[in-house]
C-alpha cells in the first residue's frame, strides 16, 4: 500500500505517513500559516500529483507560487474558482480548469472529475518515476469561501461524495478551515468526514500546529516553519 | 414537441419531449451531464423557441461563455429568443428579501410575468441553489404547470446529492413527467458514464439505463464492451465480422489446416444510435486463463452454439462459467441453424441451466439480419440492466 508523506516529522516518523484515503483538516485562524501548510501538506513528492480547488486565489498566480516555491508544475492540476468572475471567457487547458463561482458544485464535481481522467489518461506532462495507481493529493483551499457560498447541509453531502471518490481512487484529501469564522456545530460536522485534524495558531514568535487523530503521535503544540513550500519541525 | 438534440433519446422518448410537460436531467457529482441541459437548450433554440434560462449561478455573461465551452457553438445566434435570469436577479431577489416565504413570492411573481411578456415556449432552470435558498418545496411551486394558459415546457438540471431517495419522491408523487438520472460506474478510475430513464409520463418505457460519451461537443450512447463467446468453430469470428462496420481478428491456422482465434475479434459498430465495441474470445480450452481477463468490464455477454454439435455444449457451460455470465445480461445464439440438426431450445436450456427470460435465438451467422438481430436483443438487455 502506498502511503503519503506529510512533511510532518511527527506523523512521518510515527506512522510513515498517511494512508490511501486518508482526510486531513487543518483549522487554522486568518492571518496564521494555515494555507502555507496546505500547500507544504499538498506539495507533490516524485511520481505524484496534486489537485488543488482554489477559492481564493487565481490559477495563474497560484501557478507563480508554486514556481516561487519550488513545487513540480508538471504535476499540478487546479480548479479554479476565481477567474472566471472577473474574465468569464477564459478557458480550460489540460491542468487548469475554470468553474463559474465557488457556489458551482456541479462544475466543481465535472472539472475534478475530468483532471483525475487526464492523469490516469497520461496527458499531464511524462514523469520518469510514474507510479500506477497515480497516488493524488486533493487540496481544497478552502471550505471557508465554500461555507460561504454554499449551506452547511448540501457541502457536506458534497464532500462526503468527494471523500468517497478520493477513497476509491486511493488518493488523499487536505481541506482548510478558519476555525474562528465558524460555530462548534458547522467544525464538528467537517471533522466527521476528516481522519486527521491539525490545529494552528500563530503566535509572537511562531506558528506552531497541533495534530489529532494519529494514535502515538505527540498531541502538544509543536513550532513548525515553511521554507521553499517545505515544512520543517522547530525543535 | 422539443427535441432534446440527443441521437437516441429523442427515438426513445417518441421524437422528444411534449409541450407543456416537466423534465428533470438529475446529475451525480463528478459526472460530465451538463451536455444534456446545454443539448436541449440549443434544440430548442435551432427550432426558433423562445426560451427563458434561471443560472442562479453565473452571470449572463459566464453562462453564455459556458455554453460555448460546452457546445462550441454560439447559442445566441440560433434563431430563437434566450432570456437569462442570472446571478444578479437571485443576488438581488436574496437581499430584498429576508423570508422564504417572500422570497418565493418575489421569485414567482418575476417567473410568471417574463414568461407571458416573452411568450416563453421553454422554461430552463438550473434548479441547485433555488432548492437551497426556497427549501424543495418552495421551489418546485416555481416551475409551471402544464395545465396553465401557455402550457410552458420546463427542463430542470439538479446536482443530485440526495441520491436515489429524492429520485423516487420526484417520481411517486409525479412531479415531473420525465426524470432522467445521470451517473459513473466509479471504480478506480471515472470508467463510464450513463444516464437512467427513470420515469416517463407520456409513455410505457421501461426503466433504462444507457451508457454514454461525451464527443466531438455531442452526446454519444456507448456500451464499451460486449463478449461473444463459445465452443471452438461455433462461428464467433463470423459472427464479429459479420456484425461489425470494421474489425480485427487474431487468427492462425490450425494443424489440420482450421483457422483458429489466438487472442481475440475485436469489432466496432454504430447500431440504433449506440457506439458498440465486441470482442470476440478464443473458443480453445488452452486459452481459458485469458479469458476472465477478456470478460472484465464487459456490459454483456452473447453465446455462440454450434447446432449441429450438441456435444460442444459442455464446453459451452464452461466458458459461460468462466466468463462469469451470471452477473451479466446473456443472450444465447445458436448458429448453423440452416443446416441439418437436433439441437433444440429445451436441450439448451436445461443443459445450460439458463433462466426463463433468457433468449435463445437460432441463427445463421452468414446472414447479416440474423446477427443484427441478436445484437439488439442485446442491446436491449443491457439498457434494462440495473448497473
Amino acid at each position: 500500500m502506498y502511503i503519503y508523506q506529510t512533511g510532518i516529522s511527527l506523523i512521518d516518523d510515527i506512522k510513515g505517513g498517511i494512508s490511501p484515503g486518508s482526510n486531513v483538516l487543518i483549522l487554522a485562524p486568518s492571518m496564521s500559516s494555515g494555507e502555507k501548510l496546505g500547500y507544504a501538506i499538498m506539495r507533490p513528492h516524485e511520481g505524484e500529483f496534486a489537485l488543488v480547488l482554489t477559492t481564493v486565489m487565481r490559477s495563474v498566480d497560484l501557478m507563480d507560487f508554486f514556481s516561487s516555491e519550488e513545487f513540480n508544475r508538471d504535476a499540478i492540476g487546479v480548479i479554479d474558482s476565481v477567474t472566471k468572475l472577473s474574465t468569464p471567457d477564459v478557458s480550460d487547458t489540460t491542468q487548469i480548469k475554470y468553474v463559474s463561482s465557488p457556489s458551482d458544485l456541479t462544475g466543481i464535481g465535472i472539472k475534478f472529475s475530468s483532471l483525475v481522467e487526464s492523469i490516469f489518461n497520461g496527458e499531464f506532462p511524462p514523469s520518469d518515476h510514474a507510479l500506477f495507481p497515480p497516488p493524488i493529493r486533493f487540496y481544497i483551499d478552502s471550505l471557508t469561501t465554500l461555507l460561504m457560498y454554499r449551506k452547511l447541509e448540501v457541502l457536506y453531502q458534497f464532500l462526503h461524495v468527494m471523500t468517497s471518490k478520493l477513497k476509491k481512487m486511493e488518493a488523499i484529501g487536505i481541506y482548510i478551515l478558519n476555525n474562528e469564522s465558524f460555530d462548534e456545530r458547522t467544525l464538528s460536522l467537517m471533522k466527521q468526514l476528516m481522519n486527521v485534524v491539525i490545529e494552528v495558531k500563530s503566535e509572537q514568535h511562531g506558528d506552531f500546529l497541533r495534530i489529532r487523530g494519529v494514535p502515538g503521535a505527540p498531541q502538544e503544540w509543536v513550532q513548525f516553519k515553511i521554507h521553499k513550500g517545505t515544512l520543517e519541525m522547530v525543535a | 414537441m422539443i427535441r432534446t438534440g440527443i441521437t437516441g433519446m429523442d427515438e426513445m422518448l417518441g421524437s422528444g419531449i411534449p409541450k407543456g410537460t416537466r423534465v428533470v436531467f438529475s446529475l451525480e457529482p463528478g459526472v460530465e451531464g451538463r451536455m444534456f441541459m446545454m443539448r436541449t437548450i440549443a434544440s430548442a433554440l435551432n427550432e426558433k423557441k423562445n426560451v427563458c434560462i434561471l443560472s442562479p449561478h453565473c452571470t449572463e455573461r459566464v453562462f453564455f461563455s459556458e455554453s460555448f465551452e460546452i457546445l462550441e457553438i454560439d447559442i445566441t445566434n440560433l434563431g430563437g429568443k434566450a432570456v437569462i435570469l442570472d446571478s444578479t436577479v437571485r443576488e438581488s431577489i436574496n437581499s430584498c428579501e429576508k423570508k422564504g416565504t417572500s422570497r418565493k413570492l418575489a421569485w414567482k411573481k418575476l417567473i410568471e410575468e417574463t414568461l407571458e411578456q416573452h411568450s416563453i415556449d421553454v422554461f430552463f432552470v438550473y434548479f441547485d441553489l433555488l432548492y437551497e435558498d426556497l427549501g424543495l418545496q418552495k421551489a418546485l411551486d416555481l416551475l409551471p404547470s402544464g395545465r396553465e394558459k401557455h402550457r410552458v415546457t420546463t427542463v430542470v438540471e439538479h446536482l443530485n446529492l440526495e441520491g436515489d431517495s429524492l429520485i423516487s419522491r420526484f417520481a411517486s408523487e409525479n412531479i415531473f413527467d420525465l426524470i432522467i438520472s445521470i451517473h459513473s460506474a466509479f471504480t478506480l478510475v471515472p470508467f463510464f458514464n450513463f444516464f437512467t430513464l427513470e420515469y416517463v409520463s407520456w409513455a410505457r418505457i421501461p426503466r433504462r439505463s444507457i451508457p454514454y460519451r461525451v464527443a466531438g461537443r455531442s452526446i454519444r450512447l456507448y456500451i464499451p464492451k460486449i463478449i461473444i463467446t463459445g465452443p471452438p468453430a461455433s462461428g464467433k469470428s463470423t459472427f464479429v465480422s459479420h456484425a461489425s462496420d470494421s474489425g480485427i481478428s487474431v487468427d492462425r491456422g490450425d494443424l489440420d489446416g482450421c483457422r483458429t482465434t489466438v487472442a481475440m475479434d475485436l469489432g466496432w459498430l454504430h447500431f440504433r444510435g449506440f457506439d458498440i465495441t465486441i470482442f470476440g474470445t478464443p473458443g480453445q480450452p488452452r486459452f481459458d486463463p485469458i479469458i476472465p481477463q477478456l470478460v472484465k468490464n464487459a456490459m454483456g455477454i452473447i453465446l455462440i452454439l454450434d447446432a449441429t454439435r450438441p456435444d460442444m455444449l459442455v464446453r459451452a457451460k464452461e466458458l459461460l462459467h468462466l466468463a462469469h455470465a451470471e452477473k451479466l445480461p446473456l443472450v444465447i445464439a445458436v448458429n448453423k441453424s440452416d443446416l441439418p440438426h437436433q439441437m433444440d431450445d429445451v436441450t439448451i436450456r436445461e443443459m445450460l441451466n439458463l433462466r426463463d427470460e433468457i433468449p435463445v435465438f437460432f441463427i445463421s451467422a452468414l446472414k447479416r439480419s440474423d446477427v443484427h438481430y441478436v445484437v439488439e436483443s442485446m442491446v436491449d438487455r443491457i439498457t434494462r440492466h440495473p448497473y
